[in-house]
């Protein structure tokens, strides 16, 4: 019996969470996100993961008054057995208060219910930034969220659509939820070794991320990661 | 040359185009996009799959998609200008715009060295070579233009021809093609600062004889009458002994420390620095490509000038077959290379006729419309050589006395050589940014990856540059020199031995070469290396 994993995505409504879901479990997205307005239910998807881990993924919609009830009514439902929470927030939100309000009222139910959960923070949409601005910015936030997190420790990304940083960004999270991880990267370590390979990838089979990689020759394209993931997954769309 | 900033070519839909990309690259050469730009294009059209084509949610913005290409064409001697970028595949030129652009392209400064080059050649034989080496880069320009299709197995849709010579010749080709583009280019503008210098200074005298009234009268060889014609060389020879100048206020020493510090080779070439080195270092010359215009109206209003000159002056030839005459030159002279080297600068257009001829919309008349265009340039440039060496006023000046930059045969204060040298200077000065750009991006982005690693950079390569235009303006302004020399270098690379040299590759490859075809490709590339010696010897 292997512990089901469940991983909450939240954030406010247009954050960009559906979009992210989609684009790195491959969904595809039946209804324009922009035009018909933010997700209105909680949308839950089950995506398998190495073999044995499950991850329930829920994209509460973070419109107000769904944020109140299952703030009130659902909480315990929702926050329980919550291994890893991930918050989107949108660099561009006017209303920082609001966001922060509603972050620690999650920070709270999680403290309650599993309190031994690792908090992810996305800071989404930083292509909308202008790129000089981009690192003051972030470490704003980062300040920010680090400081209204505490007791919990939550880790910061700065993540966009439009570049690797929010493949990267899964990729570390990903990461840190595979229980044995040091040992697979033994294991991919004598496997390229033995075998006498430049280089070895191990990806996550649904959704691209790389969880360990083994170089031993220095390679030209950094973007490889990304760019092989996205290659897949199209061709996994297009069957 | 073209440059790619990035092979991207995209419509209002934004799919964008970029060629198979290898994710372990084992032939760095043949890399065509930046890693930025080909993650770009996988993520969009990964994300195009993940919403129906009528869902606007994840289309790329436009502040995430890469900067499109810059296309620019040059033509040396010709003018410089940016081009749209093919959208959808094809252009949409019609034959006669795609005609006028490499007819536009290729018309420029040669033009006033060639009835100095019909007057090194001797007439008779000057018409015959301009008619033959019309013909000869003609067809090495259709080899050219037909040198992409016989590659198998590649898309080639949008290589330039020194794509081509890359693929031939592996890095030297490169290489090669960057040091005899980079020799055109180089050449180009030390020709513009002579020319620039020379065009300032009349300009200037122009104007400070106008305003001050002055009425200078030099003792230098020239006709009589209202239409003057001097000779300049000859009063080199013989330093006037004294000026008669005439004032009409007692303004001697204003005269003579205006002639001191208003000089043609000594003080104007550096006023010029003064103006171009800023335009020079920065870094996107697409601002001076709206100017293009200027260029088109320079030559039309030179061939009007040289026909209304023409019409004053009459005609004056008489034919010597092989003899010297005091006034007249042979028809037939050993001097002809120095034509010929001209003359392959002035049609040259190899480095970007595919380019030019990509946005032809009957893209079978290709070949037609080419002959076209260099059929008319060649008109042109004969009419005005013709014309300017037929009406030379024979019986009181020498033949001999045709200068290499023809304008220079008349007087300063002539009203109409006048608007002719403003509206060079005027176009030079915006096509001079262009070039060094040119220059500036094929060299830094060869040797450091990036078109403007830092401003210390650019500025040493600029003033590289600008120094040997100053120089040659102070020490050699002979344009004709100087482009019969950068001609045939260049020319000799992209006119003469690599197209033939890869159509003879190509037959071989394809088993298709034949004892006729080789003996005929040959002899061009024999040619093209007889016109480059001949340059030195003679």
């Amino acid at each position: 019996f292997f512990p089901s994993l469940q991983v909450l995505l939240m954030g406010k409504s247009g954050s960009g969470k559906t979009s992210m879901r989609s684009i790195i479990f491959a969904n595809y997205i039946a209804r324009d996100t922009r035009r018909l307005g933010a997700t209105i239910d909680v949308e839950h998807s089950h995506v398998r993961f190495l073999g044995n881990l499950v991850l329930n993924l829920w994209d509460c919609g973070g419109q107000d008054t769904f944020m109140e009830n299952y703030f009130t009514s659902q909480r315990d439902n929702i926050f329980r057995n919550v291994e890893v929470l991930i918050y989107v927030f949108d660099v561009e939100s006017r209303e920082l208060e609001k966001d922060m309000h509603y972050y620690q009222s999650c920070l709270e139910a999680i403290l309650q219910n599993s309190p031994d959960a690792k908090i992810f923070c996305l800071v989404h949409k930083m292509d909308l930034v202008q790129e000089d601005q981009r690192d003051l910015i972030f470490k704003e936030r980062e300040e920010d969220l680090k400081r209204l997190s505490r007791p919990l420790e939550c880790v910061c990304f700065r993540t966009s659509i439009w570049d690797e940083t929010l493949y990267k960004a899964w990729s570390s999270i990903v990461y840190q939820l595979i229980p044995n991880v040091q040992q697979l990267e033994m294991n991919l370590r004598n496997f390229a070794q033995i075998i006498e390979a430049d280089e070895v990838l191990l990806f996550e089979r649904a959704t691209f991320l790389v969880i360990s990689h083994y170089q031993c020759k220095e390679q030209r394209d950094v973007h490889r990661f990304e760019k092989i993931s996205n290659i897949i997954k199209q061709f996994k769309l297009s069957c | 040359l073209r440059i790619f900033l990035f092979s991207l070519f995209f419509s209002s839909f934004r799919p964008f185009h970029v060629e198979p990309t290898n994710i372990v690259s084992v032939n760095d050469d043949m890399q065509r996009v930046t890693d930025e730009a080909s993650a770009m294009n996988k993520r969009i059209h990964y994300y195009s799959r993940l919403t129906s084509p009528a869902d606007r949610a994840l289309i790329a913005p436009d502040h995430v998609l890469p900067a499109p290409d810059e296309i620019y064409v040059y033509s040396p001697l010709g003018t410089a200008f940016k081009i749209d970028s093919c959208t959808d595949g094809y252009g949409k030129n019609s034959s006669l715009v795609t005609i006028f652009m490499i007819w536009n392209t290729m018309m420029g400064t040669s033009i006033l060295s060639i009835p100095w080059g019909i007057k090194q050649a001797g007439f008779t034989s000057g018409i015959i070579l301009i008619l033959l080496m019309g013909i000869l880069t003609l067809y090495c320009c259709y080899r050219v233009v037909k040198s992409r299709q016989m590659i198998p197995l590649t898309d080639t849709s949008n290589w330039e021809f020194p794509d081509v010579c890359k693929y031939y010749f592996g890095s030297f080709g490169q290489w090669s093609s960057l040091l005899f583009s980079m020799v055109s280019l180089v050449g180009a503008m030390v020709v513009y600062w002579v020319l620039m210098s020379n065009f300032l200074f009349n300009t200037g005298k122009f104007i400070y004889n106008f305003v001050h009234d002055i009425n200078v009268t030099d003792i230098v060889p020239g006709t009589n009458g209202s239409n003057k014609v001097i000779c300049p060389s000859a009063a080199n020879d013989h330093p006037p002994q004294n000026m008669s100048v005439m004032f009409s206020s007692d303004n001697r020493t204003g005269f003579e420390l205006f002639e001191e510090w208003w000089d043609k080779s000594r003080t104007v070439p550096f006023y010029l620095i003064a103006v171009l080195l800023p335009l020079l270092n920065l870094k996107s010359p697409s601002f001076f490509a709206k100017f293009n215009v200027l260029g088109t109206v320079s030559v039309v209003y030179l061939v009007f000038l040289v026909t209304i000159k023409a019409a004053h002056l009459g005609i004056h030839l008489e034919f010597n077959w092989f003899t010297d005459n005091e006034f007249f030159v042979p028809e037939f002279r050993i001097l002809f290379p120095q034509l010929t080297g001209v003359l392959t600068l002035a049609f040259f257009i190899h480095n970007c006729v595919i380019t030019l001829l990509q946005n032809n919309r009957n893209q079978e008349n290709n070949v037609r419309d080419l002959s076209i265009a260099y059929f008319l340039v060649g008109l042109t440039y004969l009419y005005v050589g013709v014309i300017i060496f037929a009406s030379f006023p024979s019986p009181p000046l020498p033949k001999e006395c045709i200068e290499q930059n023809f304008l220079d045969n008349f007087p300063s204060d002539d009203i109409m050589s006048f608007v002719a040298r403003i509206f060079l200077l005027f176009q030079m000065m915006t096509v001079y940014p262009l070039l060094g750009y040119l220059a500036r991006v094929q060299l830094l982005r060869q040797f450091f990856g990036n078109a403007y690693p830092s401003l210390f950079h650019v500025l040493i390569l600029n003033l590289v540059i600008v120094g040997a235009g100053v120089a040659m303006a102070r020490f050699y302004p002979n344009i004709g020199g100087i482009i019969r020399y950068s001609g045939a270098t260049c020319g000799l690379a992209f006119v003469f031995v690599y197209p033939s040299l890869i159509y003879m590759i190509s037959l071989r490859r394809a088993g298709q070469l034949t004892w006729p075809a080789l003996i005929i490709h040959i002899f061009i590339i024999l040619l093209g290396l007889a016109n480059l010696i001949a340059q030195f010897l003679l």
